[in-house]
């Protein structure tokens, strides 16, 4: 029969301030680690809603991002020789999607506009919105020809835009375009964009060329035969699937995310000694309960199970704490973030959101580190000497 | 006092596990707390050697990305016909690049040959070097982390996939890895070559990403600050101008706002070092109590045994954090790691006064540790204390 558990538990209150102390500090790494965790989270299920397997975004050859390509309307008509491109059912119009990128600085809301980010801005015309299946109007669209935009909701939270605002866009910033409407991108890339009228914007930014072509396939063609075509002598552009072109903007997270684990891997290494610590003076201060216990019939594995339990115990408490105060700070301080596409330079913005796997991820790492600290403490405890131990004052 | 001193030094070595967790548990978030102080640092520092060089960054004023027409420098320079208040304007294209099946971004930049020189004296070439560049239009000055990096050396053939137009490898020489410059990044090459090579593809030419002015004195910083932004002003290609170190800073705060992240990181490191070090104290007093009850009968009085606990937390924390600060510091100057590149700050040198400071704050979290253990000593009741056998 092993050590009952509430005995556990009421250890660990018997000395308040060991406990409360060790307990901050697990919480302080916690914290810490569930941000983190939290952030990439979110950036990356961001990143994966733009994977759309049958949308292809064409861009000039040797550019490497939309931004910093340009197409000729040329080009964009060779497109049509494609026979893989999708028609709308109704219309039979050819679902390409000719659109302009061009940044616009914007402050932060979060921290008062003192920080400015670039934010994309995508000159569409209505087929885009047959081509991006996943971005959704919640209001009203622009007008044709109207200096109007609409923004995405990650953008228009990040970026405090209101509707009914104007922006000043145009290469001189002289023209006044009032935001009317937001839209909605499952949390995809595309919600951190504001979005006009393509001719409307080509005008305001003195540009004769798009910036890349939007392609939407049919469900049954190939999308690598459709690649190669578009990257033959015939047409001569680059393109790639939605999902391969963000595969590599998502490669700055992976430097970040190793960052962020060393940084925790530190910090667990100092709430590990932390615990150690405490169980080491616990156990020390228990050799007369121990050996009590020994006396009584439990063996040295239960005893040492039961330290371990009850490291355990402290630390996921601690955890608990640190996941609750990471939830408190997001919502005081704000939980939409801004990361920057390196390829694109424009701005990722996005909500960190602690989902159940974060903090069960959190949990967990608690409940190692718990279990390494007191390894050794429970060690000694195991094999104190029962008679020496209950001679002792 | 050395009675003290070796009181204080059996206090500390009576149980060496204790001593020993302690230090490391404070050890290793000030660990953290240089190296994220160091990056704080580092850019401060890269700002302000910036802000030492007297140059005006000229952007457009809609946003950093789009580019100037380069007839902005003729009409800069008519600012001041004498060049004695505004020395030199140099237009840079920025085309970042990269080598062909590497996936590394390069940080390439084609400047204004003719006063390249004359707006970046702190590159600091030889003068084989500078007549290189004057005679060889396809010369390039590669940074020395980057040549590291590639493996190039001076006087190699190199070739650079731009990520701008012309979107075809280009050629160049290597005339210089800048040894002495403050940036060891950025490559360097001409943007007369540039034109030309956007002219043989139909590209559009005379354009610039920004243009940099070297003023002559602070006051002159300040006067075309708002001169050149005046001058523009109502014009299609409106500017804003603003002084080397808040363009660079506006750059990087754009990526991401790493100074207030790292200080956020400094404050939570602080506080976990705080309670791991307070932990130990309160544990230390609370084994100890009979011991102090006994020093305070004896006639020793309630400050001594304040002091005693004050120094010794003050002693195990200084231990820890100078071996917090001593090893990130050697691991950053005396190995393979300080040349190692760091997004957005490119490398990570740590410097002397923030061991300094990291030991400092060390000494603090020792204070801030035996607050409540050292005023509970202060109000120690013997006579109680010595009853209670725990």
């Amino acid at each position: 029969m092993a050590l009952p558990f509430l005995y556990n538990w009421r250890n660990l209150f018997v000395r308040k301030t060991p406990t409360i102390l060790t307990l901050l500090v697990i919480a302080a790494v916690v914290g810490v680690f569930t941000w983190m965790l939290g952030f990439a989270g979110a950036l990356s299920s961001s990143l994966s809603v733009a994977g759309d397997e049958h949308k292809l975004i064409v861009i000039k050859r040797g550019a490497t991002a939309e931004s910093n390509s340009a197409i000729t309307v040329d080009e964009f008509n060779k497109l049509s020789q494609l026979d893989a491109v999708a028609r709308d059912p109704a219309t039979g119009e050819s679902l390409q999607s000719p659109e302009m990128l061009v940044q616009i600085a914007l402050p932060r809301v979060r921290d008062n506009g003192k920080t400015t980010a670039n934010v994309a801005i995508r000159g569409v015309t209505p087929t885009a919105f047959k081509v991006h299946r996943n971005v959704r109007p919640l209001d009203k669209v622009f007008d044709v020809g109207a200096l109007e935009v609409i923004v995405g909701e990650a953008a228009a939270k990040q970026f405090g835009l209101e509707l009914g605002q104007t922006l000043n866009l145009g290469y001189g910033s002289d023209r006044g375009y009032t935001v009317v409407g937001l839209f909605s991108a499952d949390g995809g890339p595309m919600e951190s964009e504001i979005w006009g009228y393509l001719p409307a914007l080509m005008n305001s930014y003195n540009r004769t060329m798009y910036s890349s072509v939007n392609l939407r396939l049919r469900e049954d063609a190939d999308a690598k035969s459709a690649v190669d075509q578009i990257k033959g002598p015939a047409i001569q552009l680059e393109a790639s699937t939605e999902r391969e072109y963000w595969e590599t903007q998502s490669s700055l997270i992976n430097i970040y995310l190793a960052i962020a684990y060393v940084l925790v891997g530190i910090m667990s290494l100092a709430a590990i000694f932390s615990i150690a610590n405490t169980m080491f003076s616990m156990v020390a201060g228990r050799t007369r309960e121990i050996a009590m216990l020994r006396t009584i019939g439990y063996s040295g594995t239960q005893v040492l199970t039961s330290f371990l339990i009850e490291s355990i115990l402290l630390s996921l408490l601690g955890g608990i704490v640190g996941c609750l105060g990471c939830a408190a700070w997001l919502a005081l301080a704000g939980n939409t973030k801004d990361m920057f596409g390196a390829k694109t330079f424009t701005t990722l913005a996005f909500t960190i959101r602690l989902t159940p796997m974060i903090i069960a991820g959190s949990l967990l790492l608690v409940t190692v580190v718990g279990a390494l600290g007191a390894l050794w403490p429970a060690l000694r405890a195991a094999r104190v000497q029962v008679i020496a131990a209950l001679r002792e004052p | 006092m050395q009675l003290r001193l070796l009181y204080l030094y059996r206090n500390l070595t009576r149980n060496w596990l204790r001593t020993l967790l302690t230090c490391a548990a404070v050890a290793l978030p000030i660990v953290i707390y240089v190296l994220s102080a160091a990056v704080i640092e580092g850019l401060e520092s890269y700002l302000d050697n910036s802000a030492k060089q007297l140059r005006l960054a000229v952007t457009h004023k809609s946003s950093i990305i789009n580019p100037l027409p380069a007839g902005h420098r003729a009409k800069i320079e008519s600012l001041d016909p004498t060049r004695t208040r505004l020395t030199a304007v140099c237009g840079l294209r920025w085309i970042g690049g990269r080598v062909e099946n590497v996936s590394t971004p390069l940080s390439t930049i084609a400047a204004d040959a003719d006063t390249f020189f004359a707006t970046y004296p702190d590159h600091q070439l030889a003068p084989d070097e500078i007549e290189a560049w004057q005679r060889d239009r396809q010369a390039i000055i590669v940074g020395r982390a980057t040549a590291g990096q590639m493996g190039w050396n001076k006087g190699q053939r190199i070739s650079i996939l731009p990520t701008l137009p012309p979107y075809h490898p280009i050629e160049f020489h290597v005339i210089s890895v800048a040894e002495d410059a403050e940036d060891p990044v950025t490559n360097w090459f001409r943007r007369d070559y540039l034109e030309e090579l956007l002219d043989e593809t139909g590209a559009p030419t005379g354009l610039v990403s920004f243009l940099f002015v070297k003023c002559a004195t602070k006051a002159d910083l300040d006067h075309y600050r708002v001169a050149i932004d005046q001058f523009f002003a109502g014009s299609i290609d409106e500017t804003k101008t603003q002084d080397e170190k808040a363009f660079i800073n506006e750059y990087i705060t754009q990526q991401f706002n790493l100074p207030r992240n790292l200080a956020i990181l400094c404050a939570v490191t602080v506080f976990v070092a705080v309670m791991a070090a307070a932990n130990t104290m309160s544990m230390s007093f609370r084994d100890r109590t009979n011991e102090f009850a006994t020093l305070k009968s004896m006639g020793f009085g309630r400050w001594f045994t304040f002091v005693l606990i004050q120094s010794e937390s003050l002693l195990l924390c200084a231990a820890g954090g100078l071996a917090g600060a001593l090893v990130p510091f050697g691991l950053f100057t005396w190995t393979p790691l300080k040349d190692y590149p760091v997004p957005l700050i490119q490398t990570l040198y740590i410097q002397p006064v923030v061991c300094v400071r990291a030991v400092g704050m060390s000494l603090l979290i020792g204070v801030a540790a035996a607050i409540w253990p050292s005023w509970q000593v202060l109000r120690l009741k013997v006579v109680e204390a010595l009853r209670s056998l725990e």
